[in-house]
């Protein structure tokens, strides 16, 4: 297979051409100009379509009505474009549209800063709209994976009629690394839906819709919801590095943060230091289980993340006080060289009275 | 082994296509690569820097604050970066725009004047190829054959311009040796 | 006779200066300036006769001239704060524009000025009057809740096509409709020109940018929005006018323009909307003296200048 170097963003654009999805509807917003950009010239060479909305908020209703109609649809934006989002994210979560969103994260909140952050990780993984909802989140590390998730998320976003979130940082968005497609889907051969409003010709009415004014139905439809999320952990995804013996402290980061730290493990193992790396690669479901019986052979933890502390709460929730969980973030758009990393886990395990070498 | 670089100018001077050919010098010889630009409203005709890691092995961290070796096109770039780059090292000046030495002797020194050659070449334009003819000679990362392979494949569409490039990297590529 | 003073260091080399001066009295340097730009210099001083059209033209307030004692000066209104923009974008003399209404009405310590979302993001350094910063599109919504809560001071809005026209439609018509005693500053540059040059509403039919590399197809994007006229369909009483920034004596016409807007607001007559056709020679891909001429060739076609709406009271 042919590799290309290619621009985390041109690289999903292009993905989501691999993947049968043919309709893109967006707003430019630093960032992640270039999947707009790529898509507004490459959607026409293919036979799709590519509309600048006025603004986010028609975007993602576009891709409302489009997935209501049975297609597959994408859009991308960054974290005041999301905030703007959160209305159809929540109207297609209670209408059980599948839909993929693309989430490149820059520092918050209000305008903030351009550079790269995690600071939207709540937003993506606990809401961003309103209601009892929730979206797979995933969050690639590579302009590889992120070309895998794309895909991936289609595929999961018909599998559980749910919107999909690929959540990456602006480092990802920006950067280039070698990247190969696999074979493209043509839309043709993707499967009907049945339940998409594409002419009631020869069966009943569909409707797509999200309001129960009946309480217990409006119940019954929330339990049912919930026994959909949980249904998600069978796709739940993670990674480990060096974490298949005992280590005094385990890394816990994603996206590229756990690049970072990876570089940091392999300095420290260097020195003899035993540390590994957990990295959730699904952040909604949470790797909660695994991450929990990772925890059993690690003396403590450190969570490291572009934000003041988000995934964390997950990272906590999952030791559930088994070990001790500690915290190291930047933010504001600045990152953490992988020292700044070596630095905190030789600080952590001096606290916890661990020889260091 | 692993080699991180920054490359930086004004600009328009072209050093994201610069660190863009040794990514891609690197990937053709099957070499782990990546490729950052810094990003922001400043880098409009202000300065302009990116990050190059080739490797033998999985990339962590795309960006770098102690590179191994600097291509500094001007002035405020080698003294934005001096101090960063690990003793060991290579930099790459370009003495049309930059008046002064590095103060660091722990690192290799290249100066080329590429303003100048790539005048010389055909244009001036090309200065960004001399620089990077001149770090392929002195690191050995990346081979001429390969750099022109990648300028072929991808800067081909104006044969004239293709042509300035192929000599503007060749002579850079020439100081590069002599001078390491 | 008249003497030209240049403020070298804050100058980007653009050279609309030297291209306004009818006298060609002023030439570019030969050295550079501390931002690496060749800059202004008066090398016929004799021939000049302090027209003061560099001045106006002059998007980084650069450029002053004293004739008989008397020296032009920026305005109070503005901080002197080295603005961010491209060499030769408009923007810098919208902004002295602005500085001189609020000076000529003698407002500035009871003006509030709302920065939007787009190039315009850091006007709270250039405005020297109080400030609040607005999310994409929602400044007319932020004039009206200031004006509404403070009806003795005088807002405006500062926005761009992409700000007042795309994300912040709603807002704006709304805020016409309800005939906000508000001022807005609509700047009209066809493009997104902080996101990097996307298409704007305002984009021209044909026109190259960053998301319609083919040029703008109508048949997809629609035609470009003339706000002014759109406006106008509202039964609301208002000040709609359109100006351009592109020469001298257009600027003044502008800055009657602008001097009116805040006038009727101040009077409690009516919502006011200037827009102005303003270049983004980064955007565009061109040099700032062709920019403005794209703006009489190309843009006042579609844009024509001049008043559209005036209130009866007036
Ligand atoms: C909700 C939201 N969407 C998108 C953006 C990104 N954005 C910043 S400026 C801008 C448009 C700027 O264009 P315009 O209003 O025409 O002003 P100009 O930059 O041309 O002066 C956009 C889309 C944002 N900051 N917030």
């Amino acid at each position: 297979m042919e590799k290309k170097l290619m621009k985390g963003c041109e690289a999903i654009g292009e993905a989501a051409i691999c993947a049968g999805a043919r309709l893109f509807f967006g707003y430019p917003i630093t960032p992640q100009n270039e999947i707009p950009e790529y898509l507004s010239s490459r959607m026409p060479q293919v036979g799709g379509t590519f509309v600048q909305a006025e603004s986010e908020v028609a975007a993602s209703n576009m891709l409302y009505g489009a997935s209501g109609a049975g297609k597959r649809v994408i859009t991308s934006s960054s974290s005041p474009g999301i905030s703007l989002m959160g209305e159809a994210l929540s109207y297609m979560a209670g209408a059980e549209l599948p839909a993929v969103i693309v989430s490149i994260m820059r520092a918050g909140p209000g305008l903030g800063g351009i550079l790269p952050s995690q600071s939207d990780y709540f937003q993506a993984t606990k809401g961003g709209g309103h209601g009892d909802y929730r979206v797979m989140v995933l969050a690639p590390e590579t302009v590889q994976e992120a070309v895998d998730h794309t895909i991936k998320a289609f595929d999961y976003a018909d599998k559980y009629r749910n919107p999909v979130i690929i959540l990456a940082d602006g480092i990802l968005g920006q950067m280039m690394e070698p990247v190969t497609f696999p074979e493209p889907v043509r839309p043709e051969d993707l499967p009907e839906k049945p339940w998409a409003t594409t002419g009631a010709k020869g069966r009943e009415r569909n409707i797509v819709n999200s309001l129960y004014l009946n309480p217990d139905v409006l119940e019954e439809r929330n339990w049912q919801l919930v026994k959909k999320y949980e249904a998600m952990r069978e796709d739940v995804e993670f990674d480990t590095y060096h974490l298949d013996d005992e280590v005094d402290v385990m890394i816990v980061a994603y996206g590229t943060v756990a690049r970072i730290a990876r570089t940091a493990v392999d300095t420290m193992r260097e020195q003899g230091m035993r540390v590994g790396l957990f990295r959730p690669v699904t952040v909604y479901p949470f790797p909660s289980d695994a991450l929990a019986e990772a925890a059993d052979k690690a003396g403590a933890v450190l969570t490291s993340e572009l934000s003041t502390g988000q995934m964390l709460e997950d990272v906590k929730a999952a030791i559930a006080g088994k070990r001790p969980v500690e915290f190291f973030g930047r933010v504001g758009g600045n990152l953490m060289a992988p020292e700044e990393i070596v630095e905190q886990v030789t600080a952590l395990m001096e606290r916890q009275g661990r020889s260091v070498a | 082994m692993q080699s991180e670089i920054i490359l930086a100018g004004f600009g328009g001077q072209g050093v994201l296509l610069i660190g863009k050919l040794i990514a891609l010098a690197g990937m053709d010889d099957n070499r782990e690569v990546t490729w950052m630009p810094a990003y922001g409203p400043e880098m409009r005709g202000g300065t302009c820097n990116c990050t190059v890691v080739v490797g033998d092995k999985k990339i962590g961290s795309p960006i770098s604050k102690r590179p191994h070796h600097l291509i500094a096109l001007n002035l405020p770039s080698l003294d934005k970066f001096e101090d960063e780059v690990r003793p060991g090292g290579i930099i790459v000046t370009n003495t049309s725009l930059i008046n002064r030495r590095p103060k660091r002797d722990d690192i290799k020194l290249v100066e080329v004047p590429a303003n100048a050659i790539a005048i010389e070449a055909g244009s001036p334009r090309a200065a960004n190829m001399v620089a990077l003819g001149a770090f392929a000679a002195a690191s050995g990362l990346v081979t001429l054959e390969g750099l022109i392979d990648v300028l072929d494949k991808n800067l081909a569409k104006n044969p004239k311009l293709a042509e300035i490039n192929r000599v503007a990297v060749s002579r850079g590529y020439e100081l590069g040796r002599a001078g390491a | 006779m008249p003497t030209v003073h240049v403020e070298k260091d804050r100058c980007k080399g653009c050279e609309l200066c030297t291209r306004v001066c009818p006298e060609q009295a002023l030439g570019m340097s030969e050295k550079i300036n501390a931002k690496g730009y060749f800059y202004p210099v008066a090398k016929e001083a004799d021939k000049c006769t302090g027209c003061r059209r560099c001045v106006l033209m002059c998007p980084d307030e650069a450029i002053q001239v004293e004739v008989k004692g008397k020296r032009t000066a920026p305005p109070e209104a503005l901080t002197g704060a080295p603005l961010h923009y491209c060499p030769g974008c408009t923007h810098g003399v919208i902004h002295s524009l602005i500085g001189d209404a609020i000076d000529h009405l003698g407002i500035r310590e009871k003006t509030v000025g709302i920065a939007p979302v787009g190039c315009s993001v850091l006007a709270y350094n250039y405005f020297n009057v109080d400030m609040q910063q607005a999310s994409h599109g929602r400044a007319l919504a932020l004039a009206t809740g200031i004006k509404r809560g403070r009806p003795d001071l005088a807002v405006f809005t500062y926005q761009g096509d992409g700000d007042l026209a795309s994300i912040g439609m709603a807002e704006t018509v709304h805020a016409a409709n309800r005939g906000e005693k508000v001022t807005a500053i609509f700047v009209n540059n066809a493009i997104y020109g902080m996101t990097g040059g996307q298409m704007a509403p305002t984009t021209l039919p044909g026109q190259i940018t960053s998301t319609t590399r083919a040029g703008r197809d109508v048949k997809h994007a629609g035609e470009p929005i003339r706000m002014v006229e759109l406006l106008n369909e509202l039964q609301t009483p208002a000040y709609l006018t359109r100006v351009s920034v592109h020469d001298p004596k257009h600027i003044l016409a502008a800055r009657k323009a602008i001097r009116k807007a805040f006038k009727y607001q101040m009077d409690g007559v009516c919502f006011s909307l200037v827009e102005i056709l303003s270049t983004c020679p980064t955007g565009w891909g061109q040099t700032p003296h062709d920019a403005c001429g794209w703006v009489v060739d190309k843009m006042t076609p579609y844009f024509p200048l001049g008043d559209k709406k005036v209130p009866e009271a007036a």
